[in-house]
């Protein structure tokens, strides 16, 4: 046996401490723990797909929900400046009538813009949109007057909630010469409210499932600690410190977490993918232009980290239960 | 100066049931000591009290000078580094191999890799296993797994080495070999406290034996000695 080195210190407790080189320790205590994880996952790989595929799962519906929502807002922001309502005015409706409704239009508050459309150019523009359809020609022609009234397409200040446009219409219909008032964005507005709607329920959801993806880790790391109490003994007996008995399980936490995170990012991508088509064909029979947004690189991190977040929480909720020791 | 000191150590269970009853015992420095008894009367609870496992009741268990029972979760560690212990059942890992097992001491001690594997077949070639390295614990015999547990022990260089029974699953030729083998650590510096219940096997090792019995030190031939004297 080689010649032994006395701890330094001259009484009592000092002497059992670490002397030098503790960053080199612990960088290689990292190492030896990281390729331990990998073998000790890699010798359970069915469980640990298991483990993956349920904490994907729980953090699939999170991810997919705040693609839509942000879609949805980023949707609905582009589209808020349209909001508005269109006044049709009674075909008997006298030049000044119609003169005077769109002064009136011009001087209410919240109102951003009012766009005048005669009777001709009305017309003119469903006979440029038929595609200068022959059969509406001749029918015009057979007709002899204009069957078109004149209308204000009222365009109202951004933010405006839809019950402020159902107030304004409902103003409006009284008023001498208005035939008929029609919110040309109704659809818009309740499709806004849907969304925020969906996004407090989804966030609801979205919390249940994220804490489902704690437990998946913590059940998993605790089955780990538990099959591993033998080795935990030994490892307390020579001298392992409490760090490092600890670190084993909050690898696999992060394992479980990083990988269920991946999971996750196929699974919505498979699904983005799948409903890309249909989306777009809706879009355009709205005459919407509608691209899905949201999946990128930040998101791609954003869904790593939250996955090895949750697993680590879970890993310490589990050693918190079971803490190592001699 | 004594090296391990006991003095006046009691230890009561919660059960009610007495561990030790007022043990006090000095053991020199690169000395070997047996310690013996029926089950049950302390041997265990002594060898727990030294590595910091177990607390006394009352009194003070003293390792070169530091009180066990006083030091803190981060000096513990340090401390367990400079103590092997080897216990009857072995406490091998059995998903790593015998080279990986007597290893393990040094991994987390952050030796470089070629420091490890030098030490390593040191330890297996001094406890006669050098070619069984790459086998597992189940691929060795009862005796064999002892040995490797008293390599892993020594290979850290300890200063005190402790022994719970460790021949009590071995026939009388394996014992024999063992207990050299703690002579040989014992010759080369380390202090060596081991128990067994095996008077047979050390009343003829001409060491020194404490003698103990629900508890209590009922006899320490190193007394004997100085009365003859």
């Amino acid at each position: 046996m080689a010649k032994r080195t006395k701890p330094r210190g001259d009484n009592g407790s000092e002497r059992w401490r670490p002397r030098g080189g503790y960053l080199r320790g612990w960088l290689a205590d990292h190492v030896r723990v990281a390729s331990d994880t990998t073998l000790f996952i890699s010798q359970r790989m069915l469980s640990s797909l298991l483990v993956w595929l349920m904490v994907g799962v729980a953090l699939t519906l999170p991810g997919l929900l705040w693609i839509a929502h942000s879609n949805l807002q980023t949707f609905s922001q582009q589209w808020q400046g349209n909001a508005g309502l269109t006044v049709y005015m009674k075909l008997n409706a006298s030049d000044a009538a119609v003169a005077d409704m769109g002064e009136r239009l011009r001087q209410r508050a919240n109102i951003t813009r009012v766009e005048a459309t005669t009777p001709e150019q009305a017309l003119q523009q469903m006979l440029a949109q038929s595609g200068d359809s022959e059969f509406l020609r001749q029918a015009v022609v057979a007709v002899e007057t204009n069957p078109l009234p004149a209308s204000f397409a009222v365009v109202l200040d951004t933010g405006t909630s839809f019950l402020a446009l159902e107030a304004l219409r409902r103003q409006l219909l009284p008023e001498s010469g208005v035939d008929d008032v029609v919110i040309e964005t109704t659809w818009l507005e309740r499709l806004r409210d849907l969304s925020d709607f969906a996004s407090r329920v989804g966030a609801g959801l979205s919390i249940m499932l994220l804490l489902a993806a704690v437990m998946v880790a913590f059940a998993s790391v605790r089955i780990a600690i538990e099959s591993r109490l033998g080795e935990l003994r030994v490892l307390a007996l020579i001298g392992a410190t409490p760090a490092q008995m600890r670190r084993p399980f909050l690898y696999f936490g992060s394992a479980y977490g990083i990988g269920g995170g991946f999971v996750a990012i196929v699974l919505i991508a498979v699904f983005l993918n799948q409903i890309e088509a249909p989306l777009l064909s809706l879009a355009v029979s709205y005459q919407v232009g509608v691209q899905i947004a949201g999946f990128t690189s930040p998101f791609l991190l954003v869904m790593l980290l939250l996955g090895w977040l949750l697993g680590v929480l879970g890993a310490l909720l589990a050693l918190s239960q079971r803490t190592p020791s001699a | 100066m004594s090296f391990l000191q006991l003095q006046h150590v009691s230890r009561r269970f919660d059960n009610g049931s007495q561990g030790l009853a007022n043990v006090s015992v000095s053991i020199e420095q690169g000395s070997m000591v047996f310690l013996t008894g029926h089950s049950g009367a302390g041997k265990s609870t002594l060898l727990k009290m030294l590595i910091g496992a177990e607390q006394p009741t009352s009194g003070r268990v003293l390792v070169d000078g530091s009180d066990v029972s006083r030091l803190g979760s981060k000096q513990m560690p340090w401390f367990r580094r400079q103590v092997g212990v080897v216990l009857q059942d072995h406490n091998l890992l059995e998903d790593r191999s015998v080279f990986d097992n007597v290893a393990l001491p040094l991994r987390i001690t952050h030796l470089r890799a070629k420091d490890i594997e030098r030490r390593v077949r040191g330890a297996l070639s001094t406890v006669d296993l050098s070619n069984k390295g790459h086998l597992f614990p189940r691929h060795l015999s009862t005796g064999e797994q002892q040995r490797v547990g008293i390599a892993r022990a020594v290979v850290n260089r300890p200063r005190i080495i402790l022994a719970d029974e460790p021949t009590g699953n071995l026939d009388p030729y394996l014992s024999r070999q063992v207990i050299a083998l703690f002579h040989q650590f014992r010759d080369l510096g380390s202090t060596v406290l081991v128990a067994s219940h095996d008077i047979d096997l050390i009343k003829d090792q001409g060491c020194r034996i404490l003698h103990l019995s629900q508890g209590e030190l009922v006899q320490d031939t190193a007394n004997l000695e100085q009365a003859a004297d």
